[in-house]
């Protein structure tokens, strides 16, 4: 038995560690704990503050997720204050909510995924020519031609398509020999190039792969034009509460938004769906196929046990979501629960989760057991909007306060809470929509709608591709990874549906983008309680919102990392990073890519799971060793 | 960075042939008593141009300005983290995790002492000795003040690196602060924003691939290129304020005609930063010309200097939401009341004493 | 003291006097123009030719820049005022004795404690509320000319008063410290107006006039006459100066 740890894990979002108990002989995970390792405490900061503001300090919990937060606080303060946004403006929402998925999705498998399946050192063995050619058997055999509602398409031909010829790919390869020569390997440097796992996949998917790496990574910046333009920009685009700031006017020649700016989106848009359909998708599958051919099915976890959403994408404006409005109007519906679906279809059971029940502490709560807190009441949950918070920081199992050997998985290890459901933990993100969304289609719960069918489809498409029903396939590494491909495509079309959606209301003569009838603080009721949710690239957030006299009293946000990368529970089990560590296989135990692949599927954004707690009018417990330090 | 230029690319920024080249390397190799079949190494050394190695720390931060970087036009992110740097460690790029990328770390910093740029991202928490952020096992803290040890120079993007940023914000919880409120003693360019402009970011490196050295800074550290002046001074809706049109509230007429947004809160006349003229997407839009008010993201305390939707902050009454002119408004109407009533008391006390000095007839002074 | 005669007393020079109605009035055009620039609360131009609106944002700040301009270049005249004549030096002088006597006597007279307090050139609370004031002037100078300059970075006055802004913690503060001081300073004019009328019906000195004439009057010797005395000890009444002119108190 041999105790590994990897900290920092990179090509993430924040500072994530992990510990693993690997059975040298079998490979096999006995024992795995992750800990977020930073805390900031946004909330804290969140007090009494204009819960106008709160979208863009909650924003910055995370900036590669930029624009969730800040959507999902911008219902919750709605919610509580009862606005109900003009049409304008839930489609630009949804149009920047879509664009931040599809952007966001590529940039994970491309530049934090890509370089755990293949390496620029295999890179140099290929043949050019044979990349080339490969490229175009890639392209037809691995293209998934699905598409949702087009009304306007002015894409006369696809602007970017993936390089096919001898000559690029000749000069990738001197580009990236250069570098290798060079002795400066740069971002390349000191990985385990030499893991038996590079050796899975042809020379030639290495060069093409890494010739993608690079063309995606400057091609990634233009799939953010709606948040520039409706924004202003991006990392990090504006709102407002009551709609957006950016006004439409065809009569004005400074307007925010005219003609030419929706030019803009809509080729940014365009360029999304070219970008995914030619090269994400392909890429994707091509390489999951390889890796399901040889047997990785491994690294499902608590997928197959458990996964949730909480809906998302609603088609028109709606009056509130504690009322149940919200969950009526959703274009997705993947709010609820599924359990067991790693059994089958059949045997999966689907749990509603709608209106009044997040708002119900005996539904959704939060548990401390062994995140570096403490609770009034040891052993009782707590829900978001009764949360409490007393920081209990205890260090390590060996090593110092402030220089771990390893953490005490056995005690408290991380600055992430335990979320539960009905005192159980589930999985959450793109894996948990499909499978959640495809039970529901299949078991008559719902008529679905035509991105729900487009999920049903895709899903089938790839069941096809790879020969196996998706059970088997979907609750995996390699299929959390694929889903999210899939996802990125149906939000492609999402975002085009709703671009249209747009120019049709305008066109209809409805230019308002702002409901401010309740701007001022006078309008607001003395105390009001909100919840917000959102379903995020990483899975589904949720935002609870106290607001009394005008300010914040309390502010709490559950996201989709806590929900996956949350310490384990006593009663309840292992959170999901944990169950799909322990799922999976490692061949090399003092290298464990698996481990990287299987976390990496995720897409973890530790920024986002640790920086959140919970605001009771109470005061940090910090123990200060600095006098002059004040709370 | 002299040393990062190889012998040969020396050779060739003075005019000076492959020929002459090649035989100062031979020369170099018979200084060295190498054999002449020796030759082609050293040749191949000469030739061999170092890039600029950075190490770019993530401490208490969002990732916002990673992903700015990589979302810039000119230079294009491929273009910097290929062939004008060398990024050697980076929490979001590196393809190593764990213990090889640290040990990396370690083997980097010791061989370029005193030559690589450390790049930050993020605010440093000092509340429990840095236990609110650890990285490979070690505080941040720890991590930062050895990196910054044999640093060239240190570059702190974004306002939580520059300023402390929202973490840094009341009750700043974890007790953050900027890196060069730890560090000191080496040269810190500041480039500020949450986040900063993408070409902004790159434009600082690209200064120094086409110089060779730090860009000219401001009295707070800032490239006086991109923080010289302020958004107010540079926005393309500033005739609309001099012209007194403003936006009173959003998706207005004014809205919707674009005028000045300073009465929604812009922060604009105190911002110093590039979107007025340098604008995000490489000249497409920045918040203003969207219709959105400018928060200062690039300014110290920009968080703390809410409500960013009102001009003025609110004072911290209890139970009130007001601001100075309403405080002032009142202070004036209670200090008017005041001088009425003890103008009044002061004409009954005069009547007084005129009473009692007609029948006492004595002085004031008694 | 309707029965004595009030005796002359030459205290504030010329210089001091066009200053301070100078300060008037650039300090009430300060704070109007002040204040619509802070929020500018009707949209003048509206509608209108922007280039040409009377009201215009442009042309209230070049009026607001303009007055402060007088304000600052004014105080070379209280500067020279002070430097000629001992009537204008009347700051608080912390350590005399008589300025902590004076503090307590003035300061039970207004709460009405004490049924009228001893004669002063200048008495202690308004020596202090004026040097005070000078400092909220001097801090609103700073402030708006740490503002003003920055407008060219690299010009001579921003490398002067620039640093201010990174003093302050940011150039929001700085609007907020030269906003908020302005309220401090309207506060002030409010209650000098005030004291300087009652102590006009009070005490019969002429103390209004006196910012007119430069001429206080006073029936007997003011406790602070040595502020203004002659190097040999005499005081100086104004009659004594004028050499024939004397003047009956109004009573």
């Amino acid at each position: 038995m041999k105790r590994i740890v990897v900290d920092p894990v990179t090509r993430i979002e924040g500072h994530l560690r992990v510990e693993l108990k690997i059975d040298e002989a079998t490979g096999k995970v006995e024992d795995a704990l992750s800990s977020g390792t930073a805390w900031r405490g946004i909330e804290l900061i969140l007090k009494d503050r204009d819960p106008r503001d709160a979208w863009a300090f909650v924003q910055r919990i995370c900036g590669v997720c930029t624009t969730v937060h800040a959507l999902a606080s911008l219902r919750s303060v709605e919610d509580a204050l009862g606005i109900e946004i003009p049409k304008n403006a839930n489609y630009m929402r949804n149009i920047m909510n879509a664009t931040q998925i599809a952007q966001d999705h590529l940039v994970h498998f491309y530049h934090l995924h890509a370089l755990d399946w293949v390496s620029p050192v295999e890179a140099l063995k290929a043949d050019p020519a044979a990349t080339a050619a490969l490229q175009n058997t890639v392209l037809d055999k691995y293209a998934l031609p699905l598409a949702g509602p087009m009304d306007f398409s002015f894409d006369a031909y696809p602007k970017d398509f993936p390089k096919a010829t001898t000559a690029y790919y000749k000069a990738v390869q001197a580009k990236v020999k250069q570098i290798v020569d060079s002795g400066q390997l740069g971002i390349f440097a000191a990985h385990w190039w030499d893991h038996p796992d590079y050796q899975l996949l042809p020379p030639e998917v290495h060069l093409m792969a890494v010739g993608h790496y690079l063309n995606m990574l400057d091609r990634q910046r233009e799939l953010v034009g709606s948040h520039v333009v409706f924004g202003g920009k991006n990392p990090h685009p504006h709102y407002i509460v009551g709609g957006m700031p950016c006004a439409i006017s065809m009569n004005d020649m400074n307007a925010p938004v005219n003609s030419e700016r929706l030019a803009v989106v809509d080729q940014s848009i365009m360029l999304a769906i070219n970008l995914v359909n030619y090269f994400y998708l392909p890429d994707l599958l091509a390489i999951g196929h390889l890796y399901v051919q040889k047997g990785y099915v491994d690294g499902g976890g608590l997928a197959k046990e458990r996964v949730l959403g909480y809906g998302d994408f609603p088609d028109e404006p709606y009056s509130g979501t504690s009322n149940g409005d919200f969950h009526k109007k959703l274009l997705l519906r993947c709010n609820g629960v599924v359990e067991n679906f790693g059994k089958g279809l059949d045997a999966a059971v689907y749990h509603d989760l709608s209106g009044k029940d997040y708002a119900d502490p005996a539904i959704i709560a939060e548990g401390v057991e062994h995140s570096w807190y403490t609770y009034p009441q040891a052993g009782k949950d707590l829900h978001p909007f009764e949360g409490v918070t007393d920081q209990k920081y205890t260090g390590p199992k060996e090593g110092t306060k402030t220089a771990w050997k390893y953490l005490d998985e056995a005690g408290k290890y991380s600055w992430l809470k335990t979320p539960k459901w009905r005192g159980k933990m589930a999985e959450v993100g793109p894996l948990a929509r499909y499978i959640i969304v495809y039970t529901k289609v299949k078991k008559g719960v719902i008529q679905p709608t035509w991105a729900e069918k487009m999920v049903v489809d895709q899903i089938e498409a790839v069941s096809k591709v790879l020969g196996l029903p998706p059970a088997v396939w979907m609750p995996t590494m390699v299929g959390r990874t694929a889903v999210r491909g899939l996802e990125a495509q149906l939000n492609a079309y999402i975002n085009k549906y709703y671009f249209d959606k747009l120019i049709k209301n305008i066109r209809a003569g409805d230019t308002t983008v702002a409901n401010t009838a309740k701007w001022d603080p006078a309008a607001w009721p003395k105390d009001a309680k909100g919840v917000g949710l959102h379903e995020a690239p990483r899975g589904a957030l949720g935002h609870w919102v106290n607001i009394k006299g005008g300010k914040i009293a309390n502010y709490q946000a559950v996201v989709p990392t806590t929900w996956n990368g949350c310490p384990r529970d006593d009663k309840a089990g292992h959170g999901a990073y944990e169950a799909s560590m322990i799922d999976t296989k490692v061949k090399v135990a003092d290298k464990p890519l698996e481990i990287l692949k299987t976390i990496h599927s995720f897409d973890p954004c530790i920024a986002c799971a640790t920086h959140l707690y919970d605001v009771a009018g109470k005061e940090v417990g910090v123990v200060h060793t600095d006098p002059y330090f004040k709370v | 960075m002299d040393h990062c230029h190889s012998l040969w690319g020396l050779f060739q920024s003075r005019g000076l042939s492959r020929r002459s080249f090649l035989k100062t390397c031979a020369a170099v190799a018979g200084l060295l008593g190498l054999p002449p079949a020796m030759l082609p190494e050293v040749v191949a050394a000469a030739e061999k141009k170092t890039l600029p190695p950075v190490i770019w720390l993530h401490g208490h931060e969002c990732t916002g300005c990673d992903e700015s970087f990589i979302r810039s036009q000119s230079p294009l992110a491929s273009d910097v983290v290929l062939t004008m740097i060398s990024l050697e460690y980076s929490d979001t790029l590196s393809a190593a995790a764990g213990e090889p990328l640290e040990h990396h770390l370690q083997e980097l910093m010791k061989k370029y002492a005193g030559q690589y740029i450390l790049a930050v991202e993020g605010g440093v928490p000092l509340a429990d000795e840095g236990v609110h952020c650890m990285v490979g096992g070690r505080t941040f803290l720890a991590a930062l003040k050895e990196a910054a040890a044999g640093a060239a120079a240190i570059v702190e993007y974004g306002s939580c690196a520059a300023w402390g940023g929202i973490q840094a914000a009341k009750p700043n919880p974890t007790k953050s602060v900027a890196v060069s409120d730890v560090i000191s003693g080496k040269p810190i360019v500041k480039v500020p924003g949450c986040p900063p402009i993408p070409e902004v970011m790159t434009a600082v490196v690209m200064h120094f691939a086409l110089f060779g050295q730090l860009p000219p800074l401001d009295g707070q550290g800032r490239p006086k290129q991109f923080y010289g002046n302020r958004i107010h001074d540079t926005c393309y809706r500033r005739p609309f304020f001099d012209a007194g049109m403003f936006v009173e509230k959003f998706d207005d007429a004014g809205a919707k005609a674009g005028w000045c947004l300073y009465k929604v809160g812009c922060r604009g006349p105190v911002a110093y930063n590039s979107c007025g003229n340098m604008r995000w997407w490489n000249g497409l839009s920045y918040p203003i010309q969207s219709g959105a008010p400018c928060f200062a993201c690039g300014s110290p305390n920009f968080w703390d200097n809410g409500p960013f939707y009102e001009r003025l902050p609110d004072v911290p009454l209890p139970g009130t939401i007001a601001d100075a002119d309403k405080v002032g408004m009142v202070a004036a109407g209670v200090a008017a009341a005041g001088v009425v009533v003890h103008g009044a008391l002061s004409a009954v006390q005069k009547n007084k004493q005129s009473k009692q000095q007609d029948t006492i007839v004595r002085g004031p002074e008694a | 003291m309707h029965e004595g005669q009030s005796k002359e007393y030459y205290v504030y020079s010329p210089w001091l006097r066009i200053f301070h109605w100078l300060m008037v009035g650039s300090v009430v055009i300060l704070f109007a123009t002040g204040l619509y620039i802070g929020n500018p609360f009707f949209a003048a131009s509206r509608g209108s030719e922007p280039a040409f609106g009377p009201l215009a944002m442009n042309n209230i700040r070049y009026v607001h820049f303009a007055a402060a301009y007088v304000l600052v270049f004014a105080f070379i005249l209280r500067v020279y005022g002070f430097a000629v004549n001992k009537g204008d030096r009347l700051l608080p002088k912390f350590w005399t004795a008589l300025y902590w006597r004076g503090l307590v006597d003035t300061t039970l007279h207004y709460l009405f404690l004490r049924s009228a307090h001893e004669p002063y050139l200048r008495n202690s609370l308004a020596r202090s509320s004026y040097l005070a004031v000078y400092v909220l002037l001097a801090v609103e100078a700073i402030t708006g000319f740490a503002m003003y300059t920055m407008v060219n970075p690299n010009g001579l006055g921003a490398k002067f008063f620039g640093p201010v802004n990174s003093l302050l913690g940011g150039e929001y503060t700085v609007h907020i410290v030269h906003h908020c001081v302005a309220w401090l300073i309207v506060l002030f004019a409010i209650v000098h107006v005030y004291m300087a009328i009652r102590a006009d019906f009070m005490e019969r000195e002429g103390e209004v006039s006196s910012m007119f004439s430069g001429v206080k009057f006073y029936a007997h010797e003011p406790a602070d006459i040595g502020d203004i005395a002659d190097d040999n000890g005499t005081t100086c009444p104004a009659a004594d100066r004028a050499g024939h002119r004397q003047h009956t108190a109004q009573g």
